[in-house]
């Protein structure tokens, strides 16, 4: 196997006694702290993200809590097909469908079918994103919402009241 | 005879207070140091620069339930933390902080200091043995082993300078200094095996094995909470000031003043800046000698025990021992 | 007698007649149809199809089962094609296949893309040719409107069924169904082409007979849905176990449809013999029973839930000490279970004369006899009791006398969650349930006989294994579809655990 430009040691060798001397490697290692020092202490650099003050931008295909997007007559997408609760892996999603009163149906929309109830449980998500990919209603999504530490386990579980969001993009 | 006696208590309550109210900057420089080495911040929230974050501490200390393990044994269990400050707080009182503030002038300072470094590992081993924890047991044994092997190096090195110093008083030894050279560049070799035996001594990484957080988990203090464990968290930093001012006073001068210092004292005129400047550079090589605990701490990595003894035994005291005959040959053919 | 006609049987009857199906040879009988001999050898899913059905008429209206016969130069559809000699057929050639693609583009063409509503999605013909035959792409542009019956989006043909027209492919196997097996022509088509639409035949009334539930069964798509399963559940999460209706002593052939131990439905099974591919509504809803909310599912003694072994103790000591006992059948018990029962009690009960007796709220039925609101001449019958035939062909039915005779213990064995027959108790008697009972049937019977002792939870049909004989006389075996709740145990269990420890104190002593 070709390794290219790398240079490479083969570290389980009997050492050679200048190798077990440590002369070089020692001073190089305290040369590495002592100008991580100089910079921390002189020029005041850290790689730090001061959390509450600073946040990580994490990137645009980050996944964090899902939410079910509401369309335009503030109505949720999600039409209960349960193909998000078949696809999850970790069993987090438990959906409850009933039939849509067609009164509740704006002029001009047919939905005949909602869920119930739609809970998710935090806890046990892996956040692995397949029941947004199983969606075909683009109704569960998952936001860049990365802050979910809460008080008790039972809020953990979020409904679908929680869940229900007017959102532009991914927020 | 009582001015004499106010003037010695105040010198008593100016070191001890001086040494004790470094312990709180030493761990803070421990904490915001490793943080720097490491490219984070540390605690930086509380005060300025994050000075308070240390009276927190202290205030949390205080507060914290105080327990006694069910099956220790009581009284050697609480004795262990009343007398671990003792043996570092009376080796500090023999070193001469300068010209004027000496508390403990002894013709044998030296052989003083020992006998209580000797005696550091008491609280260690009682603490140990008395929390009836198995972790615990093993970090004292640790300890005292990893004691004894260095100490011999320790006092080996140390013997080699007496030669050439020629007495046990500390006083006298720095003025030897003074007159001549430093011990380091008299014999370097010695100093590097005192300066490794004193880490050892004090149970600092990269020796510190008696707490070797990742077998043992904390060693000998396990047991320990509160300010019972605050105690033996004081005293390990007051055992680094003690042997670092021990280290300075043996191979560095003492408070022999810093070059360019008695230029400005004797251009001033004025006598009594000397002892000031004087506990000045005591205060900086001593400061330095902290610095490098720290800086040593975060740079090399824990020996595993074998390597531990391996070193002891294998390199330093056969290396202090060749020492201490050239030494020995090399005063007694030039006196 | 014509001489030359019975020359042609001879040959016939000697060179048997043999059929090629994708380089199968199969034999068949003169009149049989492609499909029909495909069926036989077990190979029609080969043969897409969606308006054919083995027990309705021939229609040939969804042209999706043509096939290709060697030397016809069209396709020939299968269901339709009588099957004749030497005939070669080949069902996935890529003539076929093209076929099959050109009619589901054309069925898709108006097809709703609506299977994350549509109950259907999972077992739906469409949604399952689609994927085989079927274009992935539409040739219409976003721009082209599907068709919309507004007035049948949503329509409620009864409050058991609901139609869906925009689904419909107009393969009128529910038409067929009503015309010819419940003989009710409740459905119909109107109109042609693009505006072809299935209507009630008198819309006041709706869909009245009570096979409705087929109707959603037979429609390969999700045009019409059973109510009591719409939205409940999509049918991939189902477990299906074949069992048998215990609904009446007719003892129809179902599948349970079941996750984590609830059951969502029942399907018809397949059986020639005795249902065919029906069932009716009151038996496709008989699931319901078996979770009611009232159900005693924790051993009960004087009045209060107690443990299994204190109502065992006590249970074994009445058997002990009783004089003269009487244990009572309801025929929805498994035949297995009367045999158990009367071989195994008598040892337990040393005392004196245990008597067996089975009772039915139903008298001997006739099987001629009329129609009424309970019975109709293609499945239902008026024994709401699955093995009375089982159980009768055992015990003799109960009579006064026999309540009075018996004094001091009387034990009633429901097996499954039918009707409790009316007990008619002259006197009080020392009394122990055992079985399948609710809340109601513990009030109805404290009614004339206050002294219930104690009730031991059984298991019923879904839960247990066992034989039903019908009221034609077939017996058939089941197994359990589901776990019963924790605390009820089948019969030999809780015998097992009887005679254990009654063994144990024999040898104790």
């Amino acid at each position: 196997m070709s390794t290219g430009n790398i240079k490479t040691t083969n570290v389980s060798r009997p050492y050679t006694w200048k190798e077990r001397l440590y002369l070089l490697t020692i001073p190089k290692g305290f040369l590495v702290t002592l100008r991580y020092f100089i910079r921390g202490f002189f020029l005041r650099k850290s790689n730090t993200i001061s959390y509450p003050e600073e946040r990580r931008n994490y990137s645009e295909r980050f996944r964090g809590m899902h939410f079910i997007s509401l369309d335009e007559n503030k109505l949720e997408n999600c039409t209960a097909c349960y193909l998000c609760q078949t696809v999850c892996p970790a069993k987090c999603i438990t959906i409850t469908a009933e039939e849509r009163d067609p009164k509740e149906n704006p002029v001009g929309v047919a939905k005949e079918k909602r869920p119930k109830a739609f809970d998710i449980d935090a806890l046990r998500c892996c956040f692995c994103g397949m029941c947004e990919e199983a969606c075909p209603k683009d109704a569960i999504k998952m936001s860049r919402n990365y802050e979910l530490a809460v008080h008790t386990r039972e809020m953990a579980m979020y409904d679908l009241k929680h869940l229900s969001r007017e959102v532009k993009n991914r927020g | 005879m009582v001015t004499e006696m106010m003037v010695l208590l105040a010198k008593v309550v100016f070191i001890f207070a001086l040494c004790i109210g470094a312990v709180p900057f030493c761990v803070w420089f421990e904490r915001r140091g490793s943080a720097w080495m490491q490219g984070r911040l540390g605690p930086n929230r509380l005060g300025p620069f994050g000075l308070f974050q240390l009276v927190a501490d202290m205030i949390k200390f205080f507060f914290k339930e105080s327990f006694i393990p069910q099956n220790s044994h009581k009284f050697l269990y609480l004795l262990a933390p009343a007398i671990a400050l003792v043996p570092p707080m009376a080796a500090i009182a023999s070193i001469p902080f300068c010209s004027e503030i000496h508390l403990v002038n002894l013709n044998v300072g030296v052989l003083l200091i020992l006998a209580f470094t000797g005696l550091e590992i008491y609280p260690i081993i009682l603490s140990g043995w008395a929390s009836n924890n198995k972790y615990s047991m093993l970090g004292a044994l640790r300890a005292s082993s990893q004691l004894i092997s260095y100490e011999i190096s320790m006092s080996m090195a140390l013997l080699s300078m007496l030669l050439v110093y020629g007495t046990f008083d500390l006083t006298e030894i720095i003025r030897y200094q003074q007159e001549h050279h430093w011990g380091v560049l008299l014999n370097p070799l010695a100093a590097l095996i005192f300066w490794v035996a004193t880490y050892a001594e004090t149970n600092r990484l990269p020796f510190d094995l008696a707490e070797g957080d990742s077998e043992i988990v904390a060693g000998y203090h396990l047991e320990y909470g509160a300010m019972k464990f605050a105690i033996f968290f004081m005293s390990e930093y007051v055992a680094m000031i003690m042997v670092s001012a021990f280290l300075v006073t043996l191979f560095f001068g003492g408070y022999a003043l810093l070059p360019g210092m008695s230029w400005v004292v004797s251009a001033s005129g004025k006598a009594f800046l000397l002892p000031v400047f004087e506990l000045f550079s005591f205060f900086l090589k001593v400061a330095f000698f902290m610095f490098l605990f720290v800086w040593v701490r975060w740079s090399l990595p824990r020996f595993r025990f074998d390597q531990l003894m391996h070193l002891g035994w294998n390199i330093l005291f056969p290396l202090s021992l060749a020492n201490l005959l050239l030494m020995g040959a090399v005063a007694y053919f030039l006196r | 007698m014509d001489l030359s006609n019975t020359d042609t049987t001879k040959t016939k009857t000697k060179a048997p007649q043999q059929i090629t199906i994708d380089g199968q040879s199969l034999s068949f009988t003169p009149g049989e149809t492609i499909m029909q001999v495909a069926e036989r050898a077990g190979i029609s899913k080969r043969i897409a199809h969606f308006c054919y059905h083995p027990s309705l008429s021939i229609a040939g209206t969804c042209r999706m089962c043509a096939v290709e016969v060697e030397k016809v130069a069209k396709l020939m559809t299968s269901c339709s094609t009588p099957a004749t000699n030497g005939m070669v057929v080949y069902t996935n050639s890529e003539k076929v296949k093209a076929s099959r693609n050109g009619v589901m583009e054309f069925l898709l063409a108006n097809h709703p893309l609506d299977c994350p509503v549509c109950d259907q999605a999972g077992e739906c013909s469409l949604q399952e040719y689609n994927y085989e035959y079927g274009p992935s792409t539409s040739r219409f542009g976003d721009s082209e409107e599907k068709r919309v019956f507004e007035n049948a989006t949503t329509l409620k043909l009864s409050p058991l069924i609901t139609l869906n027209m925009n689904r419909c492919i107009h393969c009128e196997r529910c038409v067929r169904f009503c015309a010819e097996i419940t003989e009710t022509h409740e459905l119909l088509m109107v109109n042609r082409g693009h505006h072809k639409e299935l209507t009630l035949a008198d819309p006041s009334k709706g869909l009245t007979s009570d096979y409705q539930g087929c109707l959603a069964d037979v429609c390969p798509v999700g045009a019409l849905t059973f109510n009591d399963f719409r939205f409940k559940k999509r049918v991939w999460f189902l477990k299906q176990h074949p069992s048998i209706c215990d609904g009446c002593s007719r003892g129809c052939n179902i599948e349970v449809h079941s996750e984590d131990d609830i059951v969502y439905r029942y399907t018809p099974r397949f059986n020639q013999e005795i249902n065919k591919h029906w069932m009716c509504d009151e038996g496709r809803l008989s699931y319901h029973r078996g979770h009611d909310k009232n159900r005693i599912v924790a051993p009960y003694f004087e009045g209060h839930e107690c443990e299994w072994h204190t109502l065992l103790a006590d249970f074994t000591k009445s058997l002990k000490s009783s004089k003269s006992a009487l244990v009572v059948f309801t025929t929805d018990a498994t035949s297995e279970e009367v045999a158990t029962l009367t071989s195994l009690l008598p040892q337990l009960h040393k005392g004196g004369p245990i008597n067996f007796r089975y009772i039915s709220s139903t008298p001997d039925e006739n099987p001629n006899e009329n129609q009424d609101e309970n019975q109709d001449q293609l499945l239902r019958r008026k024994d709401k009791t699955p093995n009375r035939q089982g159980v009768a062909s055992k015990l003799s039915p109960i009579s006064e006398a026999d309540f009075q005779s018996f004094n001091d213990l009387v034990i009633i064995f429901k097996g499954s969650t039918s009707k409790l027959p009316r007990l008619a108790f002259s006197s009080s008697k020392h009394l122990y349930l055992w079985g399948v009972f609710l809340l109601e049937d513990l009030e109805n019977i404290r009614a004339s006989n206050p002294n219930i002792r104690g009730v031991l939870p059984g298991v019923h049909t879904l839960e247990k294994s066992g034989s039903y004989t019908n009221c034609d006389g077939i017996t058939q075996t089941f197994t359990a579809a589901i776990r019963p709740p924790k605390l009820c145990v089948p019969v030999e269990r809780i015998l097992s655990k009887i005679l254990t420890t009654v063994t144990a104190e024999g040898e104790a002593k």
